[in-house]
């Protein structure tokens, strides 16, 4: 019961205290109304602003893509090891061919405390993949996890639309601009960072900045070329047109072996930021909503 | 609109955010603002915002993050369950890590697949072709040993299950001279990723069908290779499964000959199974003996976690 008198705290834009509904919910000028409740008595200094910032199925998507990206790399990575993608004429010593497995090598022979791993060769897959000699169940388990990795994209689909994030995703004229300011920011950051200095973030007013909308919509292209590119390479007998747009079957496999990079590449700074912008950004990804972002649209004055 | 209305809406939302704001502005009615014309369907939308009580906010961080965190636990152990024996171990997870629900369920898992892809499967369907310019290395990817040459004097094909009731057993000579010879430069792809174009020529198998009818019923085809090795010599006989919605397609060859030239036994000798939309594990070498019947044979690779179906 408690809970459902909160709730009922909840006061959206455009709608007064006295429970009346502006007659016309503009999306260019909202106005913010004092948020009372006429049953409940709330101080004003126990009601925060909070943007409702990313929608439930995006939210769900977005952590099931977690599990299901580290299944499908893993399992991949062992698929890779029956067959590698790049291969060299046979070593005279080891006759192997493989060039990751010539970074394990490499690795354990000049990483301090390897020297005596028992499998040089096997070292990047023992630690980047399910393992050699797994091929079956990796490839069980990449079915398992690429069904699943589809059913999440249409999640996340649903999730874009119905929370109208979409939009938000769009590229605009303005971004190349942009994107080179925010390029500058990033790339001054370890110099104030040494300097002790703080800089000013460039200005945006949207719910992304030119940059993080080029990486998060390229996200979703880059999930239906993977899923493109599997089916290609999984079924190029039924689907010879889908190998063909992609060059064929073996060039099929670079891609959807490069698409796998893509991932992992796209993953490194965006934990990275995550941590550095703070824990309400991270926290909005799980509870949907974030003050940091309602608080700038009020210094914003919008 | 106006830097006026923009103004005067500003400073009421800072009245409404400090709670300060003057009573008599607070009992107005509210005025109406009204945009100049909608934005575009494709431009972005302002954010929601909304007010909420401190406590609602902490109940529902709460009550989210409780959820997160049962995600990730639910998450954690069902991959532990999911994960190959082999690489929990070296996780530091020893003991008996496969319970007989997990094979069960990736079993289920890799029925879909197979579904899907007999969904997909047209038996109308050619696959594509290649010239002879396109033609690359096959190598020889026997698991074991390669077997012979010491059979190939000795060998015939033995068909069981036939409508006849009778087993047939044909030498290599009257299966070249009683069937028309058909060739095709098609692409064998393996499990292991890799792939050759080959310029294969053989009898169709459709042809071997009509002559010797299975029996009534049969979907299923068992094609065995009993000269089939190990890693060490030893004899391994091979055993696969087909549909016959496979065995009817007019790219299925019980091939023998490879580029032109009779088969060797790298590839088979002296017939082999060539299904392209098949994986390659599924084009048995040197094969002995076809059994038709109307429940699903044994399969060699799906014994050893690998699909029943194959298709590519």
């Amino acid at each position: 019961m408690a809970f459902q008198r909160e709730k009922a705290l909840e006061v959206k834009i455009g709608k007064q205290a006295s429970g009346f509904e502006t007659p016309i919910a503009s999306n260019n000028e909202r106005t913010v109304m004092p948020v009372t409740h006429p049953k409940v008595e709330t101080k004003a200094s126990d009601v925060v602003r909070v943007e409702r910032r990313h929608h439930l199925l995006v939210r769900w998507a977005h952590w099931l893509n977690v599990p299901i990206l580290l299944g499908l790399v893993l399992s991949g990575i062992s698929i890779y090891w029956a067959s590698p993608v790049y291969q060299h004429k046979p070593d005279p010593q080891t006759r192997n061919t493989d060039y990751v497995a010539d970074a394990g090598v490499w690795i354990t022979a000049n990483v301090p405390g390897l020297h005596h791993y028992k499998s040089p060769p096997d070292w990047v897959y023992n630690h980047f993949s399910l393992g050699t000699f797994l091929l079956a169940p990796a490839l069980r388990l990449h079915w398992f996890f690429a069904y699943l990795f589809m059913l999440n994209g249409l999640l996340y689909v649903a999730g874009l639309w119905l929370g109208g994030g979409w939009r938000a995703l769009f590229p605009r004229r303005s971004d190349v601009r942009d994107s080179l300011s925010m390029m500058r920011y990033y790339l001054g950051v370890p110099l104030t960072l040494v300097l002790r200095r703080k800089r000013k973030h460039p200005p945006h007013t949207t719910k992304y900045n030119a940059l993080q909308r080029l990486a998060y919509l390229s996200v979703p292209v880059a999930g239906v070329l993977a899923i493109a590119t599997g089916w290609a390479i999984h079924k190029p007998m039924q689907l010879p047109w889908l190998a063909a747009i992609f060059g064929g079957y073996d060039t099929a496999r670079i891609w959807h072996f490069w698409l796998m990079w893509f991932f992992i590449v796209f993953a490194i700074p965006h934990i990275i930021l995550v941590i550095a912008d703070g824990w309400d950004t991270l926290r909005s990804m799980v509870t949907g909503w974030s003050i940091k972002a309602a608080r700038a649209d009020e210094l914003q004055g919008r | 609109m106006s830097a006026e209305k923009k103004d005067d809406s500003l400073q009421r939302e800072q009245s409404a955010a400090s709670g300060e704001g003057p009573e008599e502005r607070r009992e107005e009615p509210e005025r109406v603002i009204e945009t100049a014309k909608p934005p575009g369907f494709f431009v972005e939308r302002d954010p929601e915002i909304i007010a909420v009580s401190r406590r609602t906010l902490q109940n529902w961080t709460r009550r989210d993050l409780l959820f997160f965190g049962a995600g990730v636990a639910a998450t954690i152990v069902g991959g532990g369950f999911l994960l190959p024996q082999d690489t929990l171990a070296r996780l530091g997870i020893h003991g008996n890590t496969n319970p007989p629900g997990k094979e069960r369920f990736l079993n289920h898992a890799i029925d879909v697949d197979d579904d899907v892809a007999e969904a997909l499967y047209s038996k109308n369907r050619m696959v594509p072709t290649y010239s002879k310019s396109d033609i690359t290395f096959l190598k020889n990817n026997y698991n074991g040993a390669t077997p012979g040459p010491d059979y190939i004097p000795g060998w015939r094909l033995t068909l069981e299950g036939l409508a006849s009731g009778l087993s047939v057993s044909l030498d290599i000579q009257s299966l070249l001279t009683h069937f028309p010879q058909h060739q095709q430069i098609t692409r064998l792809v393996c499990v292991e990723g890799w792939s050759a174009i080959a310029w294969w020529s053989g009898l169709r198998w459709s042809d071997l069908l009509r002559a010797y009818p299975p029996v009534a019923g049969a979907k299923w085809a068992r094609v065995d290779s009993s000269v089939n090795l190990d890693g060490d010599g030893n004899p391994d006989p091979y055993y696969m499964s087909l549909d016959l919605a496979t065995a009817e397609h007019p790219q299925t060859l019980l091939a023998t000959h490879y580029n032109g030239e009779p088969l060797t036994v790298e590839h088979g000798a002296p017939l082999r199974l060539l299904a392209p939309m098949k994986l390659g594990l599924k084009n048995v070498k040197a094969i002995t003996r076809i059994a038709y019947s109307a429940e699903r044979p044994r399969d060699y690779w799906a014994e050893r976690g690998y699909s029943h179906y194959d298709g590519v």
